[in-house]
């Protein structure tokens, strides 16, 4: 059952429409809302003229900084509850009216008084304001092993080199959206969210209220990226103070525009990188240094130079990160936050040294093969990546790589290019619940959200695997804060999290039943040994396989409403004996018109080891998903600030370009399912795999196309004929 | 849409589109592929809408060696119509080449002619241009200029027009048919654009109420054994050119006779790179004529800070169609 390649539980539903978003939850009364922005980049906000909204036909409710203060003070609510304005496009107010044409004409009716000051509009801007982020993530920003400096001035080879990254943006199909309804002192809030439980702490903070008064919902999501966390919280508590003061249900629905600058993005980098390598190839020396945008009000810095630090064996190595304050967007994690980007310099300026001293790219990787992690002076759990580097090889026919230059199909000069895929995994304490019922169906829970990636899908498996139950049997409910508390979708750490707290419900559930079916003279396996019983084709059979009964059966008899357990599984321990991470290899091979600069990747072959597959066709299509985001960030996508005014040019789908059909290589993905038994469950993420390392192969394998080195994203035509 | 009003009314017959489309504030709609982003954006907000999707003016047909296109004929129609391919298939090989299918089964050849810039300060009201809000300024000038002209541009505009078909139709020396308030005439496709000058408000020397109602393209075959489009963008489908050429050339006894070179994303209108056919008359094809034509197409490029790329990109090009039309017949 797991390790199936099991069709997604919901595909149904979702083909035929069925499947209700956050945005599409049905509410009578309901109004609709729309923000008031405000166009200049830094100032406050004097004055909010809106007595010709109030008057516009089917006017509802505005509510700004004034009604806002109702809200208790903390980091999330600050924006909506002061008026500075940090970044052009912000929200100053909410306009709530009968419909979205009238929110809309109303919104507009709304005059923004503002005092204005002058904005920095980019990072060159503010260089000398530039500071050391205090962490990245959970591990410090900087960190110094051995004495880079000194192994640099030393070495045979030494790749100093200047790395950067453009702003992304998330985009997902489904924008940011609330939909949400108070009844007295409680609130149901249907709302685009990686995390239910976190949104129902916040709002039960900001509103001063028990947790329990308010329920937030989430049973689909239309894809995350990483935008769908705490910067959506301020402007879906507008849309709650409307709905609260209006006492109706209110929805707002964030435009497209708007996702470019209200719910974060990939923040811009500028990688300085110097290697230092012996005269075999292997490292003496990285030193790794990422500057990045940073707002001004938040700090946020990816991990972007951490990759550094483990990925590869070197005993001197420093790692910094700095960043400068624009008065734009707020970055937050983008998948495969930090490894994506920082391997791009990586992974780069390792092919750039493998060209120098004309070692083979992938040997020069096994050169370097970190047997331990060096950074925390500890064993993997398990790392396979040798075994990526052959098996990706091999599948990928690299031994048959053409000198660089050489080969042709029609007008383009055709390359390959590989790099080194990584990401720690990560898990989080859960809960979940399990219930059979005396029909022989399986109920399943968890409050975890699906962000579209197959929750529901290995859930059911899991469950079902465990108490021998076919799948079709299986319900499963996600998604909700009255269901058993779940992580937060970030990290690719879901499923991981789930999986020993499945076990649990379900080995919990086993033990009830089978010390209900031995100790019952009525039963078949009556005085069989509790030890050894197996679960399977909806029976529990004895040890000997001489004796069974139906769960039905047994059900029936003994608990008619059916019998359930809870599971639970806590977070790890910060100090671990080891760490757990994905390990992966990327082949890509390009097509470059020398001439006219056009860059295709046609085909890309994968391999990663992310410990115990639960379900590979859904694990794929993560795979294949987070490959064609990395080929976007290597070859299209790219966030513009227009410099004089501070904002965002070309929000939209026209001119921010993704990769489109006739974009897609061939894929050729393979997986190594591994048994890590330092890991609970077994289970590493996958999403964020798949995003790391593209980038730089991509970029590697233009060089070997045309022998021209692009050390920056994305690649564009003028990076080839330029 | 904007959450302003407008009115809609649809035409009964094309006379009736001409006295509805002069009313003040009215525009033509059709296929609305373009209509309907400008209105979303506050780029254009017209007070009447005159739908004219439903008049008879989707023929596509032959009429001896004169190929006629109905104003309304949709792109996919046009790209898959044999008379189309047999006559003119580098109309085919631009019609392909551009938007998307679904897009493509929407638009209509007219509104693709007369669809607006894709400049990105035109098409947000957060930003300065003076195509959109005359005397407002232009934010590209010394702003994200990358895909902005090389030829034709001025002070006050330096949007370039994004239609692929209309490159191939001035190549072919189209014809349009226009009905306007005084009658039905007939002008040069090369002649209904205009230079942005002072007032880049105006694309076209057309009226508001002037209804072109069909395009036509004179013995086009003569071009058809030796014609190309080449279209260089940012992704594989569904984007415009960075810079396009359609090259289209007839020989006789190996000799160059006739030459037509159009430029697309590089000027406000399809560029005639007229030097460059010179050059080529009387000439053998083969490298060095390309080369030749290839450095005359960019001697008067005047590129701004990021677009300077374009121009070595189109003398490449340039030369690249060349080369394709310019093989053993």
């Amino acid at each position: 059952m797991t390790g199936d390649p099991v069709l997604r539980y919901e595909a149904g539903l979702k083909v035929t429409g069925q499947a209700m978003f956050p945005a599409e939850a049905p509410m009578a009364g309901l109004l609709h809302a729309v923000l008031v922005t405000t166009p200049i980049g830094c100032g406050e906000v004097v004055d909010l003229e809106a007595s010709q909204a109030r008057l516009a036909p089917g006017f509802a409710d505005l509510v700004s900084y004034s009604e806002a203060e109702a809200l208790k003070p903390s980091g999330v609510t600050a924006l909506i509850r002061e008026r500075t304005i940090h970044f052009p496009g912000q929200p100053v107010a909410l306009v709530a009216a009968e419909t979205l044409q009238a929110a809309r004409v109303a919104a507009r009716a709304v005059t923004v008084e503002v005092r204005s000051r002058a904005a920095v509009t980019a990072i060159d801007q503010a260089l000398d304001q530039a500071f050391a982020a205090a962490t990245v993530g959970r591990w410090p920003a900087a960190s110094r092993r051995g004495d880079a400096d000194a192994a640099l001035a030393g070495a045979h080879l030494v790749v100093r080199e200047r790395y950067d990254t453009a702003v992304n943006n998330h985009h997902p199909m489904e924008p940011c959206a609330v939909v949400c309804a108070w009844d007295g002192d409680t609130v149901t809030v249907h709302t685009t969210t990686q995390a239910v439980f976190g949104t129902r702490a916040i709002i039960a903070h900001a509103f001063q209220m028990p947790l329990t008064n308010a329920r937030v919902v989430t049973r689909f999501l239309g894809g995350g990226f990483g935008c769908k966390g705490q910067l959506w919280w301020p402007w879906m508590m507008l849309a709650m103070l409307a709905s609260k003061r209006t006492g109706r249900p209110v929805r707002l629905e964030l435009t497209r525009a708007q996702m470019f600058t209200l719910v974060g993005r990939r923040q811009e980098t500028v990688q300085d990188m110097a290697l230092g390598l012996d005269v075999e190839g292997r490292l003496t020396a990285i030193t790794h240094h990422a500057l990045a945008q940073t707002s001004t009000h938040g700090d946020y810095s990816d991990t972007t130079a951490r990759v550094s630090r483990y990925l590869y064996a070197c005993a001197n190595v420093t790692t910094g990160h700095t960043l400068v304050r624009t008065n734009e967007p707020q970055p937050v994690p983008m998948r495969g936050p930090g490894v994506g980007p920082g391997t791009f310099a990586l992974e780069s300026a390792l092919d750039e040294a493998a060209d120098r001293l004309d070692i083979d790219p992938v040997d020069l990787r096994i050169r370097n093969f970190a047997d331990h992690d060096q950074d925390a002076g500890r064993p993997w759990t398990s790392n396979r990546l040798l075994e990526c580097f052959r098996l990706g090889a091999e599948r990928f026919g690299w031994s048959r790589r053409p000198a660089r230059g050489t080969a042709s199909g029609g007008r383009f000069r055709i390359g390959w290019g590989m790099a080194s895929s990584c990401y720690p995994a990560h898990r989080q304490a859960c809960r979940a619940r399990v219930q059979l019922n005396a029909d022989g169906s399986l109920l399943v829970q968890c409050g975890t959200q699906d962000m579209g990636s197959g929750t529901y899908t290995v859930l059911g498996q899991m469950a079902a695997e465990a108490l021998g139950v076919s799948i079709a049997e299986v319900t499963v409910e996600l998604g909700d804060t009255v269901l058993p508390e779940g992580p937060f979708s970030g990290g690719s750490q879901v499923t991981a999290s789930l999986a020993p707290a499945v076990e649990t419900a379900t080995a919990a559930l086993r033990a009830k039943l089978t010390r209900w079916a031995t100790d019952d003279p009525l039963s078949p396996l009556f005085g069989c040994a509790e030890d050894g019983m197996a679960f399977r084709d909806g029976l529990i059979v004895s040890r000997t396989g001489n004796a069974a009964e139906s769960l039905a059966a047994l059900l029936t008899r003994l608990a008619p409403e059916g019998a359930d357990a809870e599971g639970s599984a806590a977070a790890p321990a910060v100090d671990q004996a080891f760490t757990a991470m994905g390990w992966g290899a990327v082949f890509v091979e390009v097509g470059v018109d020398p001439d006219l600069g056009e860059v295709r990747a046609r085909r890309v072959g994968a391999v990663f080891a992310a410990g115990r597959i639960l379900n590979p066709l859904l694990a794929k299509s993560q795979y294949v998903g987070g490959l064609i985001g990395g080929i976007g960030m290597a070859l299209h996508e790219r966030t513009v600030t227009d410099r004089a005014s501070g904002r965002i040019l070309g929000d939209g789908f026209a001119d921010y370009l993704i990769p489109v059909h006739a974009d897609m290589p061939a894929f050729d993905i393979a997986m190594i399912d591994e048994a890590d038994p330092h890991l609970p469950g077994g289970i590493q993420g996958v999403g964020m795999l798949g995003s790391v390392g593209i980038q730089a192969a991509i970029a590697n394998a233009v060089f070997h196309a045309v022998g021209r080195r692009v050390r920056h994203l994305p690649i564009r035509i003028e990076d080839i004929i330029g | 849409m904007s959450g302003r009003g407008f009115d809609y009314v649809r035409a009964a017959d094309s006379a009736d589109a001409v006295v509805l489309g002069a009313q003040p504030g009215a525009a033509f709609l059709a296929g609305g592929t373009d209509l309907m982003q400008l209105s979303k954006a506050h780029v254009q907000a017209p007070g009447l809408m005159v739908d004219i999707s439903r008049l008879p003016l989707s023929m596509i047909v032959a009429v001896d060696s004169e190929l006629h296109l109905g104003a309304l004929a949709r792109l996919s129609d046009v790209a898959a119509h044999p008379d189309v391919a047999r006559h003119a298939p580098l109309i085919v090989a631009a019609v392909a080449s551009s938007a998307s299918g679904q897009i493509r089964n929407m638009a209509t050849l007219g509104g693709n002619l007369l669809q607006r810039t894709r400049c990105v300060y035109f098409r947000s009201d957060d930003f300065p241009c003076n195509k959109r809000l005359p005397g407002s300024g232009c934010g590209a000038l010394d702003g994200e200029n990358r895909q902005s002209a090389l030829f034709g541009a001025s002070a006050a505009c330096v949007a370039t027009h994004p239609s692929d078909l209309a490159v191939a139709l001035v190549t072919l020396d189209a014809d349009v048919d226009i009905l306007g308030t005084a009658g039905a005439r007939r002008v040069r496709l090369a002649d209904v654009y205009r230079l942005p000058g002072d007032t880049p408000q105006f694309d076209t020397t057309l009226a508001p109420d002037d209804l072109v109602t069909g395009v036509r393209i004179g013995d086009a075959a003569r071009f058809a054994p030796r014609s190309t489009y080449l279209k260089v963008r940012d992704r594989a489908a569904f984007e415009f050119a960075v810079v396009s050429v359609a090259a289209a050339l007839r020989l006789e006894n190996g000799v160059i006779v006739e030459a037509r070179l159009v430029a697309g994303g590089v000027a406000p209108l399809p560029w005639r790179l007229t030097h460059s056919e010179t050059a080529l008359i009387g000439r053998r094809p083969g490298a060095s004529a390309f080369a030749a034509a290839g450095g005359l197409a960019v001697t008067d490029a005047r590129p701004l800070v990021q677009n300077g790329f374009k121009v070595d990109l189109l003398r490449r090009a340039v030369i690249r169609a060349l080369e394709t039309v310019g093989g053993e017949a």
